[in-house]
């Protein structure tokens, strides 16, 4: 999974300035469109020249580039595991894996899906292991959809491997603009990739708008914290802690889970509901560091490039972030109406 | 790629107010077999969009569905029709090619058997 690219220059990325955290408004637009330079990218020839393509062309490379080592840790779920609050775990045990797959079964019961679904859409989709895991549990379809190749080959493997490959199939294509038409899907899952959504409110509508009338969509992300009455942003410091992670991580923008309830209220969905699970993920990381530390880890780290590497050092930062209160583990599901 | 995934897709370009169904462009196609399960076909039937179907095999060279959408009696019945369907949705994969957009003429490349549906940033 070594990246053949020259590192990205985290120092030209443009899409965030101090001002966009002034005005809650901008919290949840595009950044600004300045356009990089191809110096910054190294001797590699660009084909992107505004900040929206070359945040994407980002995302994609960085998991081109680390899901190897990624899959290798966490198992074909790239997501969070749920655990009961202040338990510790060790990520060699199955526990681990098993506490991934609790992570899609509490979301389901959160969101209130109880009945059978027929068509799934995985929005932002890793290698598929909660596409596979719905397809498999409700018999239904299941269409993932990611900005990386290598992942979508991956996860289309890994289908044919478990003789899923008839419900489920994988593609490159970018959550902003979903190649499908209004209303196919009566589940909509997005497990951990809203992070990645420079623009929420268009994140948030193309989600709506591949919900079938009746369908359920289930968002779970990282988020920061509610901003109290009163405060139009966060902290500086916080702000500074956030930027850290970002860079490293490709996440374009933070937003609180008020700011995504905002949204779905604002398309007029019915049985709105989130919570707060920071509680229930926070072994997570140090779990992950743990193994990361182990000689294995550090020999799989090294091999798999700078951006792997760079992804392991802003793991502590994370935890900060959760033990400081200011980054959340958030989920949201609502239900389009009939 | 398989046609019950291209019976999914349509493009999303701004402005573009007939996406479905994308046409195809067949580079490589190769057949795999699947396991033939005759319920899940059955389930599946009433949401196919019949004519991309055709339409589709076709340009993958499988030309043995029938043009109109039969009744849905005829999955109880035909057990032949039920292979046929079986076969075009299932088991023919283009693995390099394209999709087209019907109206505007843009490829959207098929490699190793992934679409690849980003769109550039004056199509938005």
């Amino acid at each position: 999974m070594k990246a053949t690219l020259a590192p990205f220059s985290f120092t030209s990325l443009p899409y965030r300035t101090n001002s966009s955290f002034r005005s809650p408004s901008l919290l949840l637009k595009s950044p600004s469109s300045a356009s990089l330079t191809t110096a910054a990218r190294g001797s590699v020839a660009l084909k992107a020249t505004t900040s929206t393509e070359a945040l994407r062309e980002g995302i994609a490379e960085f998991y081109n580039e680390t899901s190897g080592l990624w899959e290798e840790i966490w198992g074909d779920h790239m997501h969070h595991g749920f655990y009961d609050p202040d338990s510790s775990i060790q990520l060699s045990d199955s526990g681990h894996r098993e506490a991934q797959i609790r992570m899609i079964e509490e979301s389901l019961h959160f969101a209130g899906v109880t009945e059978r679904v027929k068509r799934v859409v995985d929005v932002g989709c890793g290698i598929g292991g909660s596409s596979r895991y719905l397809a498999s549990k409700f018999g239904a379809e299941c269409i993932g959809i990611t900005l990386s190749p290598v992942q979508a080959k991956r996860a289309n493997d890994l289908a044919a491997a478990q003789s899923l490959s008839k419900r489920v199939s994988f593609l490159v294509a970018d959550a902003l603009e979903q190649p499908f038409e209004d209303g196919k899907f009566d589940l909509v899952w997005s497990m951990e990739s809203g992070e990645h959504m420079p623009d929420k409110a268009k994140f948030v509508k193309e989600l709506v708008r591949v919900a079938a009338p009746g369908g359920r969509i289930i968002i779970v992300t990282w988020c920061h914290r509610n901003l109290s009455q009163g405060e139009e942003t966060l902290q500086p410091w916080e702000q500074n802690l956030l930027d850290r992670i970002c860079k490293t991580f490709y996440l374009p923008a933070w937003c609180s889970t008020d700011d995504y309830v905002n949204l779905l209220q604002s398309h007029s969905l019915q049985d709105i509901k989130c919570a707060d699970w920071s509680e229930n993920v926070a072994p997570f990381w140090p779990a992950v560091i743990r193994t990361a530390l182990t000689w294995n880890g550090l020999w799989s780290l090294l091999l798999s490039g700078m951006k792997s590497i760079k992804g392991a050092l802003t793991m502590p930062l994370m935890i900060k972030g959760y033990k400081k209160g200011v980054i959340k583990f958030g989920i949201i599901t609502c239900q389009k109406p009939l | 790629m398989r046609l019950i995934t291209h019976n999914m897709l349509s493009c999303n370009i701004k402005g573009v107010a007939n996406g479905f169904p994308l046409l195809i462009e067949a580079g490589k196609v190769i057949e795999k077999e699947v396991d033939f399960n005759p319920d899940f076909l059955r389930h599946m039937f009433a949401k196919i969009e019949w004519k991309a179907l055709v339409e589709g095999a076709r340009s993958m060279g499988y030309a043995e569905l029938p043009e109109d959408s039969p009744d849905a009696t005829v999955l109880d019945s035909d057990e032949s029709f039920l292979k046929k369907l079986h076969h075009a949705l299932l088991e023919l994969h283009l693995e390099e090619g394209a999709l087209v957009c019907p109206e505007t003429g843009r490829k959207f490349p098929v490699n190793k058997g992934i679409p690849n549906m980003l769109l550039h940033e004056d199509e938005v």
